[in-house]
């Protein structure tokens, strides 16, 4: 028995640890998690959201590069990439909605995750599923993630706004939130996990609210571009 | 062409008894064509496994795989491992072609969760190469490229930060050449886990291997971040001539140091093969009755048809027919359903090959990589051989029961 033990691990030895997840964004236990994250749900719908299904697919998806700011990924994050979005259900009642996204991480890919009111887009709950990092600890602290609450697509609009127009406003809530204590080494782990919670946003603005959020957009890109001149 | 007329009619009579003797044959085709499937595709995997390890015999510590398969399927606290001396003293045997020291690790990561409390760990294998010789027998693997992979290359032997990256875990972790990436690991003796922050200096193909999921790295490296500088886990070979005769020499040679065993790989097919055997067995019974279930079903079905077209065949003899024409025609009806459910099987069999997959590897872990069904034109042939067979058989009750007839009486009977 040994053996064949033995025989059969040799073969094992190394064997990739179960599938690999796809390059898009799921939760690894919708079912647990999403009770974990709304005790009252009594169903939940999974959709799957990807550019090249949408009407002016290619265009959405260049906006989501100007809104975020930063270049995406030429080979984690592109025009490609499938995103799940989870609606959850009390009765027939839509309580929240769910939405991850990966972010490249400094040491390994973070994915981020937010649930959102399905009314109002705000931020309910900011999370994250895979975190490696040497700042894990302090980015997974309870107080530093409920900073986020409340705010919405609107608010990283502002700070863009308030940035070029008048930096350290005691309006621009995401630039009053307190970054948890981090050394040097988990500083692009923190910046790696805001980009990822404003593409979060700017893809539920496309995906689920009909970019209610753009006017803010526009009016932070107009300060911007009157700053630079 | 006269008889395959009149036995079509006599199908389309009763379409809903015909179509249901159908689906039951079609449903034992298919348990049959998908366990066909599976000895098939397993062996194959297994076979594909094995070469792609690129060794034909493999040294190493006694019990070192038992440790390796608990850690593989529950995690556990640490591989056993061969003096490094083991390599100097094996080396110069003069039957070896070629010879690769590989160091096994188990690293940490962190599994993904998205609970207040933090997330449990999970791990990836960490291979320690020399990779000359390691390329020398796996030459198949090639460093990706394009863009973000551009520049990609093998770490040198002296290297202590840089890894390769198999596909998968370079996809699931979305690194690229030049990226960081973090591992955690404890060294031996110590206790507390090191996180190391290696550079990714090459990222792999797929190769539909083991090789997908594993971290490389220099073997030095990864002995002194495992704290086991003298150590190593295997050692892979390539025999110049290799057969049992040559594999008995060899191995006897190098059971004489300590608490080593010497593995060959076709030991390792035969052993997974046999392993399977009984779920193999058990399958094919299951398939075995779903065939006589069929069979029943068919002749059941053919009977009843002849029973119901007493007065008819009555009429058909009185008119002319002889026995044999009689016999013919109730033989073609059972060969037709036959025939159908064969074809409606094989197809069945063939779209839902994958779920049948996803469903037999859900029951147990086959310990192999890629697909372990194949459905092939052989198989879905020697299946509708079967199923011919199986028509023959079948209809000869029924034909002959239905030719036996005498006119006057069968007309009566079935006035």
């Amino acid at each position: 028995m040994r053996k064949i033990m033995a025989l059969v691990a040799a073969v094992s030895l190394g064997a990739p640890q179960g599938a690999w997840a796809a390059i898009g964004c799921t939760l690894s236990n919708p079912a647990q998690d999403l009770k974990y994250l709304f005790p009252e749900m009594t169903s939940y719908k999974e959709e799957l959201k990807e550019f090249h299904s949408l009407k002016n697919g290619k265009e959405l998806f260049k906006n989501l590069k100007e809104r975020l700011g930063s270049d995406l990924d030429p080979i984690y994050e592109t025009y490609e990439t499938p995103y799940t979005l989870y609606s959850v259900y009390k009765g027939k009642a839509k309580v929240g909605i769910v939405h991850g996204v990966n972010v490249p991480g400094k040491g390994g890919v973070i994915q981020v995750f937010l649930s959102t009111d399905p009314d109002s887009a705000a931020i309910r709950r900011f999370f994250f599923q895979r975190l490696e990092s040497p700042a894990a600890k302090a980015l997974r602290e309870k107080t530093f993630r409920a900073q986020f609450e409340g705010m919405t697509l609107a608010d990283f609009y502002k700070h863009d706004y308030y940035a070029a127009v008048e930096p350290g406003a005691q309006a621009d809530k995401v630039g009053r939130i307190a970054p948890p204590k981090l050394d040097a080494s988990g500083q692009p782990d923190y910046d790696a996990s805001l980009r990822g919670i404003r593409k979060n946003l700017i893809l539920l603005d496309l995906f689920v609210y009909g970019q209610r959020f753009e006017p803010f957009f526009e009016k932070a890109q107009k300060a911007m571009s009157a700053g630079k001149r | 062409m006269r008889y395959l007329s009149l036995a079509v009619k006599n199908l389309r009579r009763r379409v809903v008894r015909t179509a249901l003797t159908v689906a039951g044959v079609g449903l034992a085709v298919a348990v049959a064509v998908s366990l066909g499937g599976f000895v098939l595709g397993y062996r194959a995997a297994i076979d594909r496994s094995i070469d792609m390890l690129g060794f034909q015999v493999m040294i190493m510590a006694k019990g070192c795989p038992y440790e390796a398969a608990t850690m593989m399927l529950k995690g556990g606290s640490g591989l056993l491992y061969l003096p490094d001396d083991s390599y100097a003293k094996v080396k110069g045997d003069a039957d070896i072609a070629s010879i690769t020291p590989v160091f096994v690790g188990i690293a940490q990561k962190e599994a993904g969760s998205i609970r207040d409390e933090g997330s449990e760990k999970t791990f990836t294998v960490v291979d320690g190469v020399d990779v000359p010789s390691f390329l020398s027998m796996k030459p198949w693997l090639k460093l990706k490229t394009g863009p973000g992979y551009d520049g990609g290359k093998w770490f040198g032997p002296a290297s202590k930060d840089e890894i390769v990256l198999g596909y998968e875990i370079a996809e699931f972790e979305q690194r690229k050449v030049g990226d960081s990436f973090y591992a955690t690991i404890t060294p031996a003796g110590k206790p507390d886990p090191v996180r190391h922050e290696f550079k990714v200096s090459g990222v792999l193909e797929r190769t539909g291997t083991q090789d997908d999921g594993t971290v490389f790295m220099p073997i030095d490296a990864a002995r002194a971040a495992f704290n086991r500088p003298r150590q190593l886990t295997i050692l892979g070979i390539k025999l110049k001539q290799f057969n049992l005769f040559t594999m008995r020499e060899f191995e006897s040679r190098w059971l004489k140091l300590p608490e080593v065993q010497v593995v060959s790989l076709q030991q390792v097919k035969n052993t997974l093969i046999g392993l399977v055997a009984t779920a193999q067995t058990m399958v094919a019974a299951v398939a075995i009755i779903a065939v006589v279930v069929a069979l029943i079903g068919v002749i059941n079905t053919i009977l009843m048809s002849v029973y119901e077209r007493t007065a008819e065949i009555g009429v058909m003899k009185a008119l002319g027919a002889r026995r044999g024409d009689v016999f013919q025609l109730i033989w073609l009806e059972t060969l037709m359903i036959c025939v159908a459910g064969a074809v409606v099987g094989s197809i069945g069999a063939w779209v839902g090959a994958s779920l049948v997959e996803r469903a037999i590897k859900s029951l147990a872990d086959f310990g192999v990589s890629g697909s372990i069904v194949r459905i092939t034109p052989g198989v879905v042939g020697y299946a509708v051989l079967g199923a011919v067979i199986l028509g023959f058989f079948a209809g000869l009750y029924p034909a002959w029961r239905a030719s036996s007839m005498r006119p006057v009486e069968a007309i009566r009977e079935g006035a």
